[in-house]
């Protein structure tokens, strides 16, 4: 009876991809049905065996349980969309003007996100908080890409000390989102690709940087906002939308408009060490994606 | 798809917020008494109650509490909220004159 009922209960958790909590409740609640109506098949004259198939079977299918249960908790509130886009609106906002150059208005963004992706993370892992959580990484990807900039073959050395512990924060925060979503993991990803894509277009030959980046990308300001704009609006749908192949399809609209724009404020005119970012990015950011889109085949 | 299949999807909250109403329950049964009542009208997969009942305690209109009984067992008990009360008084309402409107065509229907 057990082994029947752990494996029918088995089935559903690992379909249902929702808060670990409400997990927990929803699993407990279809055990406690089961047990109740093995109890009551038993008291009706049947056997153990008998009484725990036909429980199972008069439950119904896990994995369509399972997606009728995501689909009610999945969809967040229009509160949670509009604080999960918060975020990609405030970088927008930076790079609407000289902002992004001013040290107090940057170091104010950089202190909020952090302060909030700390409380999300100890909060039970709102929905809300993978957007912020990605800003939260970018110092980390970033100032490891920065140090191969470093003169005469010490940007390899210290990007080699550095990348362990990097890739140990990396992959922790990675393995505790995964586990709660996939597609959060892509959510979470998704302002990396962006600025790892605008990275991408500011390097030279073999230059990471090239002399005139800060021009470069305040000439490309308005294509970075429109960026960063596209990528709230998706996160919102994101939030909003209820099937999971829906909230698939609005991750694949940021990597589309990114794309088109560098390609379009940088003329195709990027560095190998820029294609190297932007296709680790792209990948980074698609493999959770195309994982989940296989599974929903 | 089966007419009557579709008759009690449209009116699955309405028929969840009355029973709960009545009095505080949980799933199994609110499945049970839903057989009792309709003398086996309603046939549903079991499992396929608890989203509807999350949907319901989404949207406030229900309560779940877990309460643990004497014998050690915890059960979820739901609860229906004032929001969810006022909601079934207008589906009530809105039942009542549609399901008056439907029998007055159909009993001239039959009459003609």
């Amino acid at each position: 009876m057990a082994s029947s009922i752990s494996h029918y209960l088995n089935r559903f958790k690992a379909c249902l991809k929702i808060d670990q909590t409400i997990k927990d409740d929803v699993v407990q609640e279809l055990h406690t049905h089961l047990e109740d109506k093995i109890q009551e098949l038993e008291e009706s004259g049947l056997s153990k065996e008998e009484a725990s198939k036909i429980a199972v079977q008069s439950v119904g299918s896990p994995e369509l349980i399972a997606q009728q249960i995501y689909e009610t908790h999945a969809q967040g509130s229009w509160k949670e969309a509009l604080f999960s886009a918060l975020p990609h609106f405030l970088v927008a906002l930076l790079f609407t003007s000289y902002y992004w150059q001013n040290v107090v208005y940057l170091s104010i963004i950089l202190a909020l996100i952090v302060g909030i992706a700390i409380y999300g993370w100890h909060r039970g892992k709102p929905i809300w908080l993978f957007p912020w959580l990605g800003y939260y990484l970018m110092p980390v990807v970033v100032a490891g890409i920065l140090l191969l900039s470093l003169p005469q073959g010490w940007g390899w050395i210290a990007a080699l000390m550095y990348i362990p512990l990097a890739l140990f924060v990396f992959i922790h925060i990675m393995r505790q989102t995964a586990r709660r979503d996939w597609l959060y993991a892509s959510l979470m990803l998704a302002p990396v690709l962006v600025t790892l894509t605008w990275f991408s277009s500011l390097g030279t030959g073999n230059e990471l940087l090239a002399n005139d980046w800060i021009a470069r990308l305040q000439t490309n300001a308005l294509w970075i906002v429109i960026s960063f704009i596209a990528l709230a609006g998706a996160t919102i749908a994101f939030i909003r939308v209820r099937p999971r192949r829906y909230k698939i399809i609005s991750l694949l609209i940021p990597p589309l408009v990114i794309l088109f724009s560098v390609a379009t404020a940088s003329r195709g005119n990027i560095a190998p060490w820029g294609w190297l970012i932007l296709l680790f990015s792209l990948f980074a950011f698609a493999t959770p994606v195309w994982l989940q889109a296989r599974a929903y085949q | 798809m089966n007419y009557g299949r579709e008759l009690l999807k449209g009116n699955t909250d309405s028929l969840l917020l009355s029973m709960i109403s009545r009095q505080p329950t949980y799933g199994y049964q609110i499945v049970k008494e839903l057989g009792k009542r309709s003398n086996g009208y309603f046939q549903f997969k079991e499992g396929t109650l608890y989203p509807a009942l999350h949907r319901l305690e989404r949207e406030n209109l229900i309560i779940g509490k877990w309460q643990i009984l004497p014998n050690g067992q915890q059960r979820r008990y739901y609860y229906i909220t004032e929001k969810g009360q006022q909601v079934l008084v207008r589906r009530l309402a809105t039942w009542q004159d549609f399901s008056a409107a439907v029998k007055a065509v159909l009993q001239a229907e039959t009459t003609t």
